[in-house]
């Protein structure tokens, strides 16, 4: 009986783990759902990391720039300093592990996306997509 | 002797400089300490392509001093999702006397475990001609995220034709921010400490 129950705590634990980590992809925010962009494509990032930094910056429009090269902090630091230096930026966030950067911009600012580019390129990385979060 | 202590000390520099061109805007500082001589070299990144900087080197046994203009070339990049290669010509000038002078192709190839780079070097001055080849592998033994400390662990190899014998060491990288500290140690070339912030 004992080993039986142990079984369905385990059980019980495992399937909510997966739960959350579900919820994690599909959570939503102020009534949108974070996995779609206004482009149509599919957002690739960190939920959690993604939810954090929305969270920060409640209703300012966010970028998610794909970025190839990008494999070493040291190397990332420009990337702070050049966008940082943009006044309609309100936060960055540098994830490497998926080679993604988030940027907040005030929400009447309109989104540059040669400008985006030209500054990844100035940190010698390149872009392959910006996908601005649907508002 | 002049020209050995400038050819060892621009050897000592630019051996353990590690990405010679910064983002677009950047600086960066560097100062390099070793058993001959202690140097303090600065770059900026006017263009993705190069960098200019100034060297000013002593060398701790006469004292004399070696200034240096350098250029780094970025000849080839290569980004994918998980790695960057590079391909880099460098050279230098003394301010003081324009023979001497070196030059150098360097590259390397990263991701956030791996580190291989390699550098062929030609250094000349006053009569002295030098040619040195390095290759340096490393490992990094866990993946910090942005902002955490990073640690390499690495193994640094080189040989030249006035010494013609090859040495070996291990070498110890970690950065944190735009700060980053590289230890050697070698028996023949004792410690050798770099330190580099870029801004």
């Amino acid at each position: 009986m004992k080993k039986f129950l142990l079984a369905a705590l385990l059980l019980a634990a495992t399937a909510s783990q997966a739960a959350h980590h579900e919820m994690g992809h599909m959570h939503s925010h102020e009534g949108h759902v974070h996995d779609t962009m206004v482009d149509g494509q599919k957002l690739s990032v960190d939920a959690e990391r993604f939810d954090n930094f929305v969270s920060a910056v409640p209703g300012d429009q966010i970028v998610v720039i794909s970025v190839q090269g990008m494999v070493c902090d040291f190397c990332a630091r420009g990337i702070e300093k050049t966008f940082g230096k943009d006044s309609s930026v309100t936060k960055i966030d540098v994830d490497l592990a998926s080679g993604k950067v988030l940027l907040a911009y005030s929400p009447d600012t309109e989104i540059d996306r040669a400008s985006i580019e030209k500054n990844i390129l100035n940190n010698g990385l390149n872009t392959t997509a910006i996908q601005v979060v649907e508002k | 002797m002049k020209a050995i202590i400038f050819i060892c000390s621009l050897l000592l520099a630019s051996n353990s400089m590690s990405r010679p061109i910064s983002y677009v805007g950047g600086h960066t500082l560097m100062a390099n300490s070793g058993a001959q001589t202690d140097n303090i070299y600065w770059h900026y990144t006017p263009n993705i392509n190069y960098s200019l900087g100034l060297d000013y080197q002593r060398d701790k046994i006469s004292g004399e001093a070696f200034p240096s203009a350098r250029l780094t070339y970025l000849i080839n990049r290569k980004n994918t999702a998980t790695s960057q290669r590079n391909l880099y010509l460098k050279t230098g000038i003394g301010l003081d006397n324009s023979t001497n002078h070196f030059y150098a192709l360097a590259g390397d190839w990263e991701t956030r475990r791996l580190f291989a780079g390699f550098s062929a070097k030609q250094v000349s001055g006053m009569g002295y001609e030098l040619f040195e080849q390095s290759v340096k592998l490393g490992i990094a033994p866990y993946l910090g995220a942005y902002g955490d400390l990073h640690t390499w662990l690495m193994i640094e190899s080189k040989k030249d034709n006035l010494d013609d014998r090859r040495i070996t060491y291990p070498v110890l990288r970690f950065f944190k921010g735009g700060a980053l500290i590289e230890v050697g140690y070698h028996k023949k070339t004792d410690w050798d400490v770099h330190l580099m912030y870029r801004f």
